[in-house]
């Protein structure tokens, strides 16, 4: 330590503060920091690592039913998907699920953000009530929407004909389009609070002074939008786009409780497709295949996400 | 030329009154300053004239038309925020063209006026760049500029300077006073900081408590106060304030000593008298003195603040003296001034007028 003193001309000695500093990390330090990730990394290994490494290995063998033993077949299975119209109905399926599930999902939160984000009577008491369709079970809500659309008792119909829309009950759910809608419908429903909540966030760290200004300089509400509100959230857009799109290509028990699929495959996105083919026609093989194609899928905007949090944490 | 005139304007939040019949006329080219203590209403009037609050009742015109429900941007006013409130992600050029873009200005006109008004604030050679690449100097510059750009009737400035550090806020104080100057535009500023008010001000407008409770010039308010308030808030170092404990012979008993007072007053009505600071001194026997010990003396170079401890006295007088002075704690002094600069208060706080206005230097 004497080492490291310095002295003025006139003999004054300074040494270094027993409590200062050292650079870069101690021995102790690091392996500290790695018992501290221990437990996350036994389970990410557990969880999620070494069942992937296994599907990944299984997309290599024909592993069936009527197969005692799984068989290597190399990219035999990944050869067949390819050429198979159903699994590249189930690519277009998932690709329009998770577009209006996206856009619907974002355009509405934007907009109950900002009709949150303004001054009214019981203001706080809605924004709790509107959480409401996050924290109910995705599943629960799934079979509030099958009642909805119920062809005999659902609410919609009753609707549709009080209104005289409809003449005669509608079996929505058996009809494609009206399948898709209702399981897009069901997934936006759900999707709502937290895009509202990341909104709101971001609009209530918006400088309110920066929104009068525009106002005296002549900006009207779509100017206010436009030029001021929309930039001002565009990190959050970045984020919930990018979350959104994630979390949709993802989605699989609000999808499977309310038409299974169905009808026939209107709504069999990848994941119910992966479900099918393990559990209903007993294709190991060829559903891990279809997962690993799916992996594939999510990890361009996964990685994207994460490199954007990564910068904002620099 | 009246430009701003305003009659019996309330402001209500609620059960809740703000303001409280506010009247006031600014004539062009007028540099109005609304001074006060926080929460004294200055900024909600500030921001009436601007129209981002409402009128609860009362008219506001402006230019001889009442705007009571003229939206901002059709009222001929331009503001600059306490907090410059820039636009973040346009560049300081667009900030300042803003106005002009959305009123479908010709391009070749918005760089034009923009140029204009860069080259008088001097911030040209920073145009291309956004916000958050200015000091807070150059920010408040650009919000000015910004307000420029628009050739209002008005300007409206609600604290500009308190977001800055001491030493800028003297130089964009001259920044203002010459600025003034140049554009001859009316121009009305709220500050909590009465040295800004006395600096920068053709006309002061005193406000507590939601009211205004005097309008003059600068000098005006410093010689001759209407009330206590206004007494004790203009001028610095602040007005000593004594209690009258008794009266005779035309002289009026305070603690440590009497005060001789003009014939014209009713002494009887007399319940407090106000002396400032540098019109009192130390060691001389004027036409008043008091007797006192001095507590403490904090030298400042260019001045020598002495705090003077009076029997029956709560606080300290304080007596302003000049740099050269040196003075003694705990020695006892008298403390001398002239009765002309002593100001004279009823019981409701209000001024006892002479019947000439003293000319206390």
């Amino acid at each position: 330590m004497s080492s490291d003193a310095t002295s003025l001309p006139d003999g004054t000695e300074f040494r270094p503060s027993p409590h200062a500093r050292r650079g870069g990390l101690k021995a102790g330090d690091a392996r500290f920091g790695v018992m501290l990730l221990l437990p996350a990394l036994l389970a990410f290994g557990l969880i999620v690592l070494s069942p992937f490494i296994q599907a990944l290995a299984m997309s290599f063998y024909k592993y069936t039913i009527s197969t005692p033993e799984p068989v290597f077949v190399g990219l035999k299975n990944y050869g067949k998907l390819l050429s198979d119209p159903t699994v590249r109905a189930s690519f277009v399926t998932t690709a329009i699920y998770v577009f209006f599930t996206t856009s619907f999902s974002i355009t509405l939160g934007l907009a109950w953000a900002i009709i949150l984000n303004e001054p009214f009577k019981g203001r706080t008491a809605i924004r709790g009530l509107s959480l409401i369709p996050w924290i109910m079970p995705a599943t629960v809500s799934a079979f509030i929407y099958g009642w909805i659309f119920n062809s005999r008792y659902g609410l919609l119909n009753a609707i549709g004909k009080e209104l005289g829309l409809i003449e005669y009950p509608v079996a929505w759910l058996a009809d494609p389009t009206g399948a898709m809608v209702a399981v897009v419908m069901t997934k936006v429903w759900l999707s709502i609070p937290l895009f509202m909540s990341f909104f709101l966030a971001g609009l209530q760290s918006m400088d309110r002074e920066q929104i009068e200004a525009a106002r005296v300089d002549g900006a009207g509400n779509w100017h206010v939008l436009k030029d001021h509100i929309f930039p001002h959230l565009r990190p959050v857009f970045l984020v919930v786009v990018v979350l959104g799109m994630i979390g949709n290509l993802q989605q699989f028990d609000s999808i499977y409780a309310m038409t299974g699929g169905g009808p026939v495959r209107a709504t069999s996105v990848l994941s119910v497709e992966v479900y099918r083919r393990a559990f209903e026609q007993w294709d190991i093989g060829m559903a891990a295949t279809v997962g690993v194609l799916w992996v594939a899928t999510i990890l361009p905007p996964a990685y994207f996400y994460l490199r954007q949090l990564m910068k904002g944490a620099e | 030329m009246t430009e701003l005139s305003i009659q019996g304007l309330y402001k209500r939040y609620g059960a809740v009154e703000v303001l409280t019949d506010i009247n006031l006329n600014v004539r062009s080219g007028e540099f109005t300053v609304f001074v006060g203590p926080s929460g004294c209403g200055k900024s909600t009037l500030l921001r009436m004239v601007c129209g981002l609050d409402e009128v609860s009742a009362g008219t506001l015109a402006i230019d001889g038309e009442i705007v009571n429900d003229v939206p901002p941007s059709k009222r001929g006013i331009a503001m600059v925020f306490q907090t410059y409130a820039l636009y973040p992600h346009m560049t300081v050029a667009e900030n300042m063209g803003y106005a002009l873009k959305l009123a479908g200005e010709d391009k070749g006109l918005i760089a034009e006026r923009v140029r204009r008004a860069a080259e008088i604030l001097k911030i040209e050679s920073y145009l291309d760049r956004k916000p958050r690449q200015l000091s807070g100097g150059q920010r408040q510059r650009v919000a000015i500029g910004r307000a420029i750009v628009r050739e209002p009737k008005i300007f409206l400035f609600d604290e500009p300077l308190s977001n800055l550090d001491a030493a800028l806020r003297v130089d964009m104080r001259m920044e203002f006073a010459r600025l003034k100057e140049r554009l001859g535009t009316t121009m009305i500023y709220v500050t909590h900081d009465q040295v800004e008010a006395m600096t920068l001000a053709d006309k002061i407008v005193v406000m507590s408590e939601g009211r205004i409770e005097q309008v003059g010039s600068p000098l005006d308010l410093y010689r001759a106060p209407e009330n206590r308030f206004v007494a004790g808030f203009i001028g610095s170092p602040k007005m000593n304030f004594m209690p009258v404990t008794g009266q005779g012979d035309g002289r009026l008993q305070v603690p440590g000593g009497t005060i001789d007072i003009p014939a014209e007053i009713d002494a009887s009505r007399v319940v407090e008298v106000g002396i400032r600071p540098e019109h009192m001194q130390i060691g001389l026997a004027d036409e008043n003195t008091l007797r006192g010990n001095v507590m403490t003396a904090e030298h400042l170079g260019s001045d020598t603040f002495a705090y003077v401890e009076i029997e029956g006295l709560e606080r300290p007088v304080m007596v302003r003296l000049d740099g050269e002075h040196t003075i003694q704690t705990g020695d006892p002094v008298d403390v001398g001034f002239a009765t002309r600069s002593v100001h004279l208060f009823d019981s409701d706080g209000l001024a006892l007028r002479r019947q000439k206005v003293s000319n206390a230097a």
